[in-house]
């Protein structure tokens, strides 16, 4: 099927694209187009006007600065794959990056469009929960800073303004002490998630673990975090039997629905799994003593 | 209703001025625009890459993009494949396909090369994890992949072998290393298809089937057909396996 008719847009720079955003009648961000050109095809979305942001070349970064890792708006998926800063230094990223679809998608799609789709099978929202990351929006009122925590309403829904568009998605420059790491169960290659999990723990010099996050893929109705789990985590030393605990506290705080892959109990027991491997190669990426699994893989 | 708009596409090497509607897919423009069809459109969702072409080098899905986006962009598709500096009569990689028998109907064939393509450019000597990735995006759903892989393989060695003869050493000939022996008397293991001497049966076009039948020999095949039943039963086999790994 082929799109309803709409205006193409291409501004240069934000501000522009602002004022397009703010000016015109029904506008949609276009960015690597590989959630939205499918759903126009199917006409899930009938947008009068798309705005299409590839030509801001202002927005096309992934560099650190201001104490954070930052993700401009056209920092594509294989742009993440092929950093070196991110393997260096960013666990979750480097591990996540290769499971987003496939090579030609990770060409295009970018990683704040990711975020912005708010798909519940999206990988990156996770990521950017476990971190405790930043949505960074501009809009007629200028720029706000939007919690991940606060980011997520429902499956699709974010609390984005309409005339609201993200720049930047950031999460705070590693600790030293600090690890991440991504876990993602599919059926194939190029497949969404059945259930993912990304974990980010900071450890204080002692070896205790001072702060901890996890973020759920495709078993919510939003990429969602495991509190129980982190709050269990913390003020702890690692240990099978610890992560054990998490794993299962992650599961019992996941909602999955069985569908043709599998059954919700069989994606919760995933979820424990996942769970516990991402949190044990995140605590050998910390540098602290290499947790043995209990799971094995 | 929205207006069209004039774009260049550098298609190929040869450049062109079409008019689109801003809703124009990429992948509609190159096949009814510029009527180059060797582009194929096998889900329309992204899925099974049958439409990937290159874009200013890099593989993208071409229907998962419009055309108005292309505007000013380089594209080759399968059409510019013998062109390529690289390529003789035919390019390595379309070689491959033929000697290894990397197709079957043929139709996710242009985007398994465009792949194949931006993946050796990329990395001249892949081994086959890094092939197996480069593919993963294309589905394939006759060969099983395995020939695929063979062929892209069959073309890094190519393009090696002819870099040397370029820098002056004697070219190895890729396709005359020892073949696998005759495929056991009756049996359907035949490993290798690879066009070997051992088991070619001679014709120039043959399907390169499991023991080199000849295609058209009506009596042979119908010999053949109490083996139908095995084979069903070997399928259902992997089948269970495959949905086993996930579990
Ligand atoms: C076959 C297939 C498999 C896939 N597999 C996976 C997978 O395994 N994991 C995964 O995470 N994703 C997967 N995806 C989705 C892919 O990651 C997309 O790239 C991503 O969801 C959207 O990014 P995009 O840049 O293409 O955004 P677009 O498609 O351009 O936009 C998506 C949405 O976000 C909005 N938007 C985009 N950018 C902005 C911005 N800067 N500000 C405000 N709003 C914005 C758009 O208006 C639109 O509503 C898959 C897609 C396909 C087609
Ligand atoms: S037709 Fe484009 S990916 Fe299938
Ligand atoms: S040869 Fe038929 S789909 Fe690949």
């Amino acid at each position: 099927m082929k799109s309803a008719p709409f205006e193409h847009h291409e501004p240069d720079t934000v501000d522009e694209a602002v004022s397009l955003l703010e000016s015109l009648d029904d506008p949609t961000i276009l960015a690597g187009g590989q959630s939205l050109v499918p759903m126009l095809r199917f006409r899930l979305a009938n947008p009068d006007v798309v705005v299409d942001i590839n030509g801001i070349d202002s927005l096309d970064y992934l560099d650190e600065g201001d104490g954070h890792l930052r993700l401009g708006a056209l920092a594509r998926h294989a742009d993440v794959e092929d950093s070196d800063l991110i393997d260096e230094k960013y666990g979750s990223f480097a591990d996540a990056a290769p499971l987003v679809a496939d090579p030609q998608i990770r060409n295009r799609g970018t990683v704040v469009g990711s975020v912005a789709q708010a798909d519940p099978k999206g990988d990156w929202g996770s990521i950017l929960l476990a971190h405790e990351g930043e949505v960074i929006a501009t809009g007629p009122d200028g720029d706000r800073a939007i919690p991940a925590d606060e980011f997520f309403l429902l499956p699709y829904d974010t609390t984005l303004g309409e005339q609201e568009l993200i720049t930047e998605i950031r999460v705070p420059e590693p600790a030293p002490t600090e690890g991440s790491a991504y876990h993602k169960l599919k059926r194939k290659t190029g497949d969404y998630a059945m259930a993912g999990v990304g974990v980010r723990l900071v450890f204080d010099d002692d070896g205790v673990i001072e702060s901890a996050g996890i973020g759920m893929t495709a078993v919510d109705i939003t990429n969602a975090r495991a509190t129980d789990a982190e709050e269990h985590l913390e003020g702890e030393r690692p240990s099978p039997d610890l992560f054990a605990t998490a794993g299962e506290l992650a599961a019992e705080q996941s909602n999955p629905e069985s569908d043709e892959h599998g059954g919700a109990d069989y994606k919760e027991r995933m979820v424990d799994v996942l769970t516990q491997r991402a949190l044990s190669d995140a605590a050998e990426r910390a540098g602290t003593v290499t947790v043995q699994r209990r799971v094995t893989q | 209703m929205t207006d069209e708009r004039e774009i260049t596409l550098t298609v190929n090497g040869t450049e062109h001025t079409i008019e689109v509607e801003p809703r124009r897919l990429l992948v509609h423009a190159i096949r009814e625009d510029l009527d180059m069809t060797g582009t194929h459109i096998g889900c329309d969702t992204g899925n099974c890459g049958a439409c990937t072409v290159l874009k200013d080098g890099e593989p993208i899905k071409s229907c998962l993009m419009f055309a108005a986006q292309a505007d000013g962009a380089e594209i080759l598709t399968v059409e510019g494949m013998e062109d390529l500096p690289e390529a003789d009569d035919i390019h390595p990689l379309q070689e491959g396909f033929r000697e290894e028998h990397g197709l079957q109907c043929g139709y996710c064939t242009p985007g398994m090369l465009m792949a194949g393509k931006a993946l050796l450019d990329e990395h001249p000597d892949p081994d086959e994890e890094t092939i197996r990735d480069a593919i993963s995006g294309n589905l394939c759903r006759c060969t099983g992949y395995q020939n695929i892989v063979r062929s892209i393989e069959y073309a890094a060695e190519e393009l090696e072998n002819r870099a040397a003869a370029d820098g002056g050493a004697v070219a190895a000939d890729g396709a005359t290393d020892g073949g696998p022996a005759a495929s056991p008397e009756g049996g359907h293991a035949a490993p290798e298809f690879g066009g070997d001497a051992d088991t070619f049966c001679g014709r120039e076009d043959c399907c390169g089937g499991p023991d080199g039948a000849d295609p058209f020999d009506r009596d042979a095949l119908l010999d053949d057909a109490g083996d139908a039943d095995d084979t069903a039963d070997a399928d259902a086999g992997t089948d269970a396996n495959d949905r086993g790994d996930t579990k």
